[in-house]
Parts: structure tokens; C-alpha cells; sequence
């Protein structure tokens, strides 16, 4: 009798663990999530200034102007699901990497005090952005782990918990060659 | 910044008098405390030979006699080699750092202090602090400064012996970071993880809550090497990119010694524990060997080329 009694409450013990530890992980997820959308929209409220100031020396790179814009207006729109600002992420940040080498062909701008303000703030926002993506993809790693494992994989699927997707992250800060080392 | 050959041009070529001038000192030196060291212990022996003759020897005076004759050995050869070791202090490794950049300042007799040791929070609080070499400067823009430490922590046992144990020795390193940050973020050598195995290793460091959360970082080569703490995983991410975390494990590689950083308030803090006392002469090898003059001269270029090797100097952000 008191035997099986200890043993139904070690279970039940098991069972809360389990169950706190994937709501702890589930937090995880969303709250660094919230951090990665006030980065993204950090560096949002930049663009409108950035395409003011370069779009008068660059001619002819209107349609990449546009796009940064149309994809800023996107995202800025209500109700946008957190897979489409995923998306949105990896579309503005090709966007602005082709934007930022394009500046490098104008020596006007180049020179212009404003525009190399706004390059070094948009690079510390993409630096951050970065930091929180790649914090994000950890805490999605360790939930997804979580849910597809044994014996919390069980207590995932009762509770409904979906695999979560991961940032892409962008090809230029996934290859690190370093060229002076190729020619050595 | 000197490549290393060009460096150990100058130290065989322009150096190469006063390296002779100093090799004949350490011969001579050398040659006084053997002497001496020899009569001290032909000294003990006789005395003991004598004593024993009348059976007067107990194992505590022998003891008693064998500290002695080391420790006044000891002495002897600190006041034989003072001279020497400033003078080669003086005469190569003041040139050497002069030549590598010559607006750097260094002091051989003086080190970081213990305001700076503590701030960095690698260690706990010492209760004596020495070190030497103290070198500061400005390189790219990037205020530097490093210095040989040794800190030592106080312990007495029951009787009221008191004994030193050494908490850090070895080089320690002070530079800005160009980056903004507000949290602390610590990276220490992984020691728990390598003796224990992956799953009670990282057991064991998530217990440590003093330095704030274990962050798990995406760099398996640095993770194998490392264990991180931070009061703010994003902001430890936002310090540690990817390629500062490569260029952190070829440090650990090039100096091939334990290595452990702090973020604390806008500093980089880099300890690497040598176990020794570095830039001192030689003794009992030529000072011309080259192992010994690489030695000097790729802990130098290393040390004040971390500016360079981190990328310290990066002026990308809104940091000015």
C-alpha cells in the first residue's frame, strides 16, 4: 500500500518536472523571440532615414531602394506571424547587405557624415539582430530536443507542443574563411 | 606590427652585442653561486661529519641544516643576479618592445594593478598581488596595457603556519572593446567538460550561479575549449560573433596555455596562465639559444598584436 503510494508520487513529481521544464522552454522560445522583433524593428525605424540620405546620390539603384522600402511597409503591417517575420528578416537583410555595397561604389557617400552615422548604427543593429538570432536558434534547439525526446517527447504530445522553425542564418556570417590562411 | 622573423633578425643581429656582454655576465654570475653554493654544502658536510662524530645528530638538525644551506643559497643567488636580470630587462627586453612598437611604455618593475585584477572578477580577491613587466600603450587607437602577474592567496593552518597558494600567475591583459555592452560576460577554460563528459560537464557548470546563466554558444570547436557565463545570453552572443569566437581559440592555440576572458564594463580582460614568470633571462642556457629568443619574442608580438588578432580596432560600430 505505502509502497505503491510513494511510487504514484515520485510519478507525479516526474511528471510536473516534466511538464514545468517544456513550459520553461516554450517561455524560452518566445521571450528571446520578443527580443529579436525589437532588434528587427530597431533597424526598421532606420531604414526611412537611410533611404532619405542615400537615395539622392544613387541612381541608379532605385529598385533596390524600393524594395528596402516595400519590405519595411510589410513589415510593419498589423498581425504578421512570427514564420513571416522570419521571412521578412532574411529578405531585408539581402536587401540591405547589396545596399551597403553598392554604397561602397559612391565616394560621396562614402564621405558624407550621416550616411557613415547610419552605416555604423545599422551594422551594430545587424550585429545584435545576429546575437538574437542566434540566441533564438539555441533556445528552438533546445525546445524542439525537448519535444521530440524521450520521455518529455510523451508529455510534448499531450500537451500539443509543435516543432518550432530556426533563422536561416544568412551565407555571409556562416562561412568564415579566412584568406590569408588559404595562401599560407 | 613587426613580423616575427624581422623581430628575430633584430634580436640576433642588433641586440647580438649586448647579448654577448650579458651571456659573459650570466657565465660569471652562474660561476659565483656554484662556488659559493659549493662551499656552503662542503660547509654542512664537514659540520655534519664533525657532529656526528659525537653523536650529537638529530633527524630535526639535520633538517634544520638542509633548509638553511637552500634557503641561504636562495639569497645568495637573488643578490648575485639582480644586476644581471635588470640589465637584460634594460638592454634586450625594453628594445624588443620599442622595436615591435615604439610608442608603447614599459616599466620593468611595475605591473597592473590590483584595482584592475579585481575588476575583471576572473579571480577571486588575492591577499598579495606581484608581478613585473608592465607594458601600456595605445596600438590603432586601442588603449592597451599588460603586465606578468602572480596573485597569491593567504591560508593558515592550526598551528598558525601560514602558506601561499597561488590563485593566478601569468599574463594579464587589459584593452578596450570597441563594442557597447552593459552585462558581464565571462568565458573560462572548460575544465568540468573535458574531465567529466558532455552530460554531468555541462550539469556541473549550469551550477555555477554566481557568474550569472551557462550559455550554450553555437561554436562546437569553442564550446569543446570554453564555457561561458553571461548575465544576458543575447548580449553574450552580440560580444562573442562567430568569427571572434574563432579568433579566440587561435589565441588559445598560439599561447597554449589556459585562457580566460572577461566583458566588464566597456574592457576585455584576457588571462593566460603561463605558471611562470615570463620575460626573465635565463640561467643556466645560453641566451642566444634560439628556442629561449622565440620564446620572448612570440609572447611579445602575440601579446600586443591582440589589438590586431581580435580585431580590437574595428571602428564598424557607433562606439567611439
Amino acid at each position: 500500500m505505502s509502497v505503491s503510494l510513494i511510487i504514484a508520487i515520485v510519478i507525479v513529481i516526474i511528471l510536473v518536472f516534466m511538464y514545468n521544464s517544456l513550459v520553461g522552454k516554450k517561455n524560452q522560445v518566445e521571450n528571446i523571440f520578443a527580443s529579436v522583433d525589437t532588434m528587427l524593428k530597431k533597424r526598421y525605424d532606420l531604414i526611412p532615414n537611410l533611404v532619405a540620405s542615400v537615395s539622392k546620390y544613387m541612381e541608379h539603384e532605385k529598385s533596390l531602394l524600393t524594395e528596402v522600402t516595400e519590405l519595411r511597409a510589410q513589415a510593419n503591417k498589423p498581425h504578421v506571424s512570427d514564420a513571416q517575420k522570419i521571412a521578412l528578416d532574411a529578405k531585408m537583410s539581402a536587401a540591405l547587405g547589396s545596399l551597403m555595397v553598392a554604397v561602397e561604389e559612391y565616394p560621396d557617400l562614402k564621405a558624407n557624415e550621416n550616411v557613415m552615422h547610419l552605416q555604423r548604427s545599422l551594422n551594430e543593429v545587424e550585429e545584435q539582430i545576429s546575437a538574437a538570432r542566434r540566441a533564438y536558434n539555441q533556445a528552438v534547439t533546445d525546445y524542439n530536443n525537448a519535444i521530440e525526446m524521450i520521455p518529455t517527447n510523451f508529455m510534448a504530445s499531450a500537451m500539443n507542443y509543435k516543432r518550432k522553425e530556426v533563422f536561416v542564418i544568412p551565407e555571409n556570417e556562416r562561412k568564415n574563411v579566412n584568406v590569408k590562411e588559404l595562401f599560407n | 606590427m613587426k613580423s616575427i622573423s624581422a623581430l628575430t633578425d633584430f634580436y640576433y643581429k642588433e641586440l647580438y652585442p649586448k647579448l654577448q656582454e650579458l651571456e659573459s655576465q650570466r657565465k660569471r654570475v652562474r660561476f659565483r653561486v656554484l662556488l659559493i653554493s659549493a662551499f656552503i654544502l662542503l660547509f654542512g658536510i664537514i659540520l655534519l661529519g664533525t657532529l656526528a662524530k659525537e653523536n650529537r645528530i638529530g633527524f630535526e638538525f639535520l633538517v634544520f641544516i638542509g633548509i638553511a644551506s637552500v634557503g641561504l643559497i636562495g639569497f645568495i643567488y637573488k643578490y648575485l643576479s639582480a644586476d644581471y636580470i635588470q640589465s637584460f630587462k634594460d638592454q634586450i627586453i625594453k628594445p624588443l618592445i620599442y622595436e615591435i612598437d615604439p610608442s608603447l611604455h614599459y616599466l620593468k618593475n611595475n605591473h597592473v594593478n590590483s584595482y584592475q585584477f579585481q575588476a575583471s572578477q576572473l579571480f577571486s580577491t588575492p591577499d598579495r598581488l606581484r608581478g613585473n613587466d608592465h607594458i601600456k600603450g595605445v596600438i590603432d587607437s586601442v588603449k592597451i596595457e599588460f603586465s606578468d602577474l602572480h596573485a597569491q592567496k593567504k591560508h593558515k593552518d592550526s598551528k598558525g603556519r601560514t602558506s601561499w597558494s597561488t590563485i593566478f600567475q601569468g599574463l594579464f591583459i587589459i584593452s578596450e572593446f570597441p563594442k557597447h555592452f552593459h552585462g558581464k560576460t565571462f568565458i573560462l577554460p572548460d575544465s568540468a567538460q573535458k574531465t567529466f563528459g558532455s552530460l554531468l560537464g555541462n550539469w556541473l557548470q549550469s551550477k555555477n550561479f554566481t557568474r550569472g546563466e551557462l550559455i550554450k554558444m553555437d561554436d562546437v570547436a569553442f564550446e569543446r575549449e570554453f564555457v561561458v557565463y553571461s548575465e544576458d545570453q543575447i548580449e553574450a552572443r552580440y560580444l562573442l560573433s562567430t568569427s571572434l569566437m574563432q579568433k579566440i581559440l587561435e589565441l588559445r592555440h598560439k599561447s597554449a596555455h589556459p585562457l580566460s576572458i572577461a566583458f566588464v564594463g566597456s574592457h576585455i580582460y584576457i588571462a593566460i596562465e603561463y605558471g611562470k614568470d615570463l620575460f626573465e633571462p635565463t640561467f643556466f642556457s645560453s641566451l642566444l639559444d634560439y628556442k629561449i629568443a622565440m620564446e620572448y619574442i612570440k609572447t611579445l608580438n602575440m601579446t600586443i598584436g591582440i589589438v590586431n588578432e581580435l580585431k580590437l580596432n574595428q571602428k564598424l560600430w557607433s562606439k567611439k
